[in-house]
Order: structure tokens, then sequence, then C-alpha cells
């Protein structure tokens, strides 16, 4: 991993530690209703400071928590148009089926492109260390297939024009 | 999707098929292949010919609309095989050629194969002597402010592009346009690599390959309709060296097919994308699923959207079952009812009094003392 990129997932990292205590807490408005205060935004006391981290201006991590729940927003790196329409795709793929990874948010946060929602209930189900793991390579796995895709497009592309110039040979 | 190639393989195969037949065979086989073109084979036990009746979409030049078919091309069509091809006028209803082939005049070696091959792709030697034509009749060469002026041939609808003669050379221009921007961003990327491809030095001999978004000089004085597009520009330099006996025939085809060979190159690009992306989607949901809290020695797995179905099922079955509790015991108390259908008068009574089992806790909860006065 190159020391930008270890810098950058230690520091969401040790943020994610910190913001990743949460607990049961029930509607105050309305009663027998439980809903993640980070959505809803209606009781300021019961929402902490959001942290942004920024490894440039066009790869950031919103982190924002609450007492019951927590999201977490990622804008992934774009070069070009290639990687543009790829992360886009891919992005887009995964929050379609946001049912099979649990904590992912079926609409990202306006200005990022992937978005997490973390609740109470993600954490007694599953082991916050191991959570976590998975947010951090989760980040550092979509950054890498992006790289692959944009590779792999490259070369398939390079092997077709190579069969289409034999025609000419 | 339909191969590039020149002969038709399904076309190649039965006209193969009536040609190994030891016995004159009945063959009526209606063809329909990529690009509107459809092909006849009619074949009769009785007959020693086969008829062979083609239609295609034919190269139009402008807003002139080809009708038929040129003496040139039909002369080209003949000189497939003089001995054994024949055309018929007039050709079968709804089809622009009719061939009369007489498989008894092939040579029976190899060279019955070539010809075979040579008469299923009647289809391309059509359209390559249609464009020969062209460029062979231009008024040569109407010059206008010192540039030749651009030919606007149609092949497919909607799909123009542009041949020019120059002195050294004929420039082929192909204005691409596509319906969604990621198939402007791939086709993009193709041209860009076919530019490198065909500018290094292994690759010298093949026509010169330029892609630009704007329009090329060439193109000055068009109308603008045409020159309006969102992938760009793709031109190849064709020169002498391409176009020398039989290099001609594939140098036209490979032209004639370039909107199509670019459109299947996308098309695959984003099938190979969703391949992908589900296989990494899947390695993902691998790396959660180690999350989950071991329950009784065993962890939770919840494989992709089977989670979300399990959970739906479980809950349908706890139902369920409790619908199954309560029919259980009004069958029981039915039954119940049933065996003890018999009355005997006086029996309910005897069984109160004696049948049941006594109560030796006292409600009350304390002992009467007794009266010592």
């Amino acid at each position: 991993m190159a020391n930008p990129l270890k810098l950058y997932l230690t520091c969401v990292r040790n943020t994610l530690e910190a913001a990743m205590c949460l607990q049961n807490f029930p509607c105050q408005e309305v009663e027998r209703h439980n809903k993640p205060e980070v959505e809803l935004k209606t009781s300021p006391e019961l929402l902490l400071n959001p942290v942004l981290i920024c490894r440039n201006e066009a790869e950031k991590c919103l982190i924002e928590t609450s007492i019951n729940s927590l999201r977490i927003s990622l804008k992934v790196k774009q070069a070009d148009e290639l990687e543009n329409i790829l992360a886009k795709k891919f992005l887009r793929f995964l929050s379609m089926r946001a049912e099979a990874f649990q904590v992912l948010r079926r609409k990202p946060v306006q200005g990022y492109d992937i978005s997490f929602l973390i609740t109470n209930y993600h954490c007694e189900e599953m082991q916050k260390q191991k959570l976590i793991d998975f947010i951090v390579q989760f980040m550092e796995d979509i950054d890498k297939e992006i790289s692959e895709l944009k590779m792999s497009v490259s070369t398939r592309g390079r092997l077709v024009a190579t069969e289409f110039l034999k025609q000419f040979l | 999707m339909a191969t590039f190639e020149r002969a038709s393989p399904a076309l190649k195969e039965i006209l193969l098929r009536i040609y190994n037949a030891e016995k004159p065979i009945e063959v009526d086989h209606h063809l329909y292949e990529f690009g509107s073109v459809e092909y006849y084979i009619k074949s009769s036990a009785s007959e020693p010919f086969t008829y062979l009746s083609i239609s295609t979409p034919l190269l139009s030049q402008g807003v002139f609309l080809s009708y038929g078919l040129s003496p040139y091309t039909l002369q080209m069509v003949r000189d497939i095989s003089i001995d054994a091809l024949d055309i018929v006028e007039p050709p079968t209803d709804g089809y622009q050629l009719t061939l009369r082939l007489d498989f008894s005049k092939l040579p029976h070696d190899k060279e019955s194969l070539k010809i075979i091959t040579e008469v299923s792709s009647v289809q391309a030697v059509i359209l390559s002597s249609q464009l020969k034509e062209m460029l062979q009749n231009v008024n040569s060469w109407d010059i206008s402010q010192g540039m030749y002026k651009p030919i606007k041939l149609i092949y497919h609808p909607r799909e123009p592009f542009y041949v020019i003669r120059q002195p050294q050379k004929i420039v082929a221009v192909f204005p691409m346009r596509f319906k969604d921007h990621s198939d402007v961003i791939i086709a993009t990327s193709f041209f860009q690599e076919l530019m490198d491809v065909g500018s290094s030095g292994k690759w010298a001999k093949v026509p010169h390959c330029n892609w630009s978004p704007i329009p090329p000089p060439e193109l000055i004085g068009e109308p603008f309709e045409d020159l309006s597009t969102n992938g760009g520009f793709v031109s190849f330099d064709i020169s002498s060296h391409h176009v020398e006996g039989k290099r001609l025939d594939k140098t036209v085809w490979s032209l004639l097919n370039f909107y199509a060979y670019v459109k299947h190159h996308v098309k695959c690009t984003r099938g190979f994308i969703q391949r992908r992306m589900r296989r990494r989607m899947d390695s993902l949901v691998q790396v959660l699923e180690k999350s989950m809290i071991e329950e009784n020695g065993e962890i939770k797995k919840i494989k992709g959207n089977a989670g979300w179905k399990k959970m739906k099922k479980w809950m349908r079955l706890t139902s369920k079952s409790k619908m199954i509790k309560r029919r259980y015991h009004d069958f029981r108390k039915k039954m119940k009812r049933i065996r003890f259908r018999i009355k005997i008068h006086g029996f309910a009574r005897f069984r109160r009094r004696w049948l049941t089992m006594p109560n030796f806790s006292s409600s009350m909860g304390y002992t009467q003392l007794k009266n010592n006065n």
C-alpha cells in the first residue's frame, strides 16, 4: 500500500474506532419508534460533530455520528472520463444490491459516490473491529478494482484494434 | 452478433451440404442475417440447378438511393465462377439478385471449396463492387476551393460515411454517434488505442488511422446535421498499396463494417464490465460475512440477497406454526366431542363427584380451631 493511502486509511480507521460507540436509543418524538438519528437530524443533542477526512481534492471521507447510528460517505478518485464512468457504474451496481451488504445505503449522500449506514443493531450482530476492517478494505478494494477495470478495458481495446488492423495486411 | 467474415457461414454450410450430397436433395431455406440481409436457397431433386436469391441494403451515394444492381456489379458477380454460376433475369420477387448454380460444373478438388466460399460472400462482392464503381466514376474529380469534394455514402441508415479522393490516397471518414454517454467514453478509448497501435512501427503497412473530436478540414461545407456527433470522427488513409489485387476486397469490406465492429466491441466491453462487477461484489460480501458474530459455534451466514429472503421465510413460518397449533387444538376438541357422543343419564354427575381428583390444598389457607368451651 502506498504511503499516502496508508495514512489516509489509518486516519479513517482511527476515526471509526472512536465513532462506532453506538447504543440503542428510541425516537424522542414518536413513541415506540426507533430511527437512526444521523439520518433524521431532528435532535441536535444526539448528534456528534461530523468529521471530514480528505486525502486530496478528489478523495474524501465524511463520518457523521449520532447516538445510535453512524454514516460514512466516500468520494472515490476519478482521474479521467473512463474512470469516472467505471466508478459510477460500479458503485451504482453495489448500491442497487445494498441488501446484500446490510450496512450499505441505497443512495449515496449528495456530493459523494457511496454511503454506509451503521446502526446499533449492526454493532450487536457484527463484531465492531471486523466491521471497521470491512469498511477500510472496501475503500482499498474500490480503488484497486476501478484501476483494474480501466486497464482491462484499455487492454481489450488494444487487442480488438490489433485484430481490426490485421485485416488490412 | 453476426460474424464479420465476408462469407456467410450459414449460407456456406447449406451450399456445401447440397454439393456434398450423393443424390440431389430438396432444399427450401430462407436465411436472415444481421444488417437486413436475406437469402433464399431453393434446390429440388428433379432439377440439376440450385437457385440462390439475395436481398441486401445497397450502398447509396448522398440522397440518391440505389435501386437495383448496375451492370458492373452484375459482371463482378458473374466473375466469381463463369462456368457454374449464372444470373437469372428477372430475379425472384422480393430479391435483388437470383443466381443459378450448377454444382456439377465445379471442379472436384479444393478449388470447389474456394468457389463455394466466394458464392457465400456474394453480398460482400455486391457492396465492394458498388463502392469501387462509385470511386471510379466520380467526376474527377469535382474540385472546389482547392480540395476534392467528399462523397457521402450510406450503407446503414443514419450512419453515413465520407470518402475523399486525394492525389496520393483515399481518405475514409466515419462520423461516430452513440446513444449512451458511457458508450462514447468506451469507444473513444478504443479509437485512441487504434491510433496508438496503427502508429507503431510494426503496423506501418496498415492504413494510417486518426481520431479527432472535431470534423476534419476535408468535410468543410458539409451539412451540419451530418457533422454533429458525440463520438468524434475516425479517418483512415487508404493508399494504393491497400487496394492492390485481393487486398481491395478485404479493405472495402473492413471499411463497410467499421461501424458494426465498433458497436460490437462497445457492447462486449459493457458485458465484460458487468461480469467483473458481479464477481467483485461476491468477494466483498464474503468479507462482510466474516464480521458476523458466532452463534452456538456457527457463524451466521447471510449470502447476498438470500439474507433478506430467509428472514421473510422465517417470519412466514412462525405465523404458520401458530395457525397449525390452533387448528390442532380445534381438531382435538372436535374429536373429543365425537368420541363422547354416547350419553348416559346421570353419568356426568357421577363423573364430577367420584371420578375427579380431590383437591388436597385448602383454598382458605387456615384450619378451624376446635371449640373447647
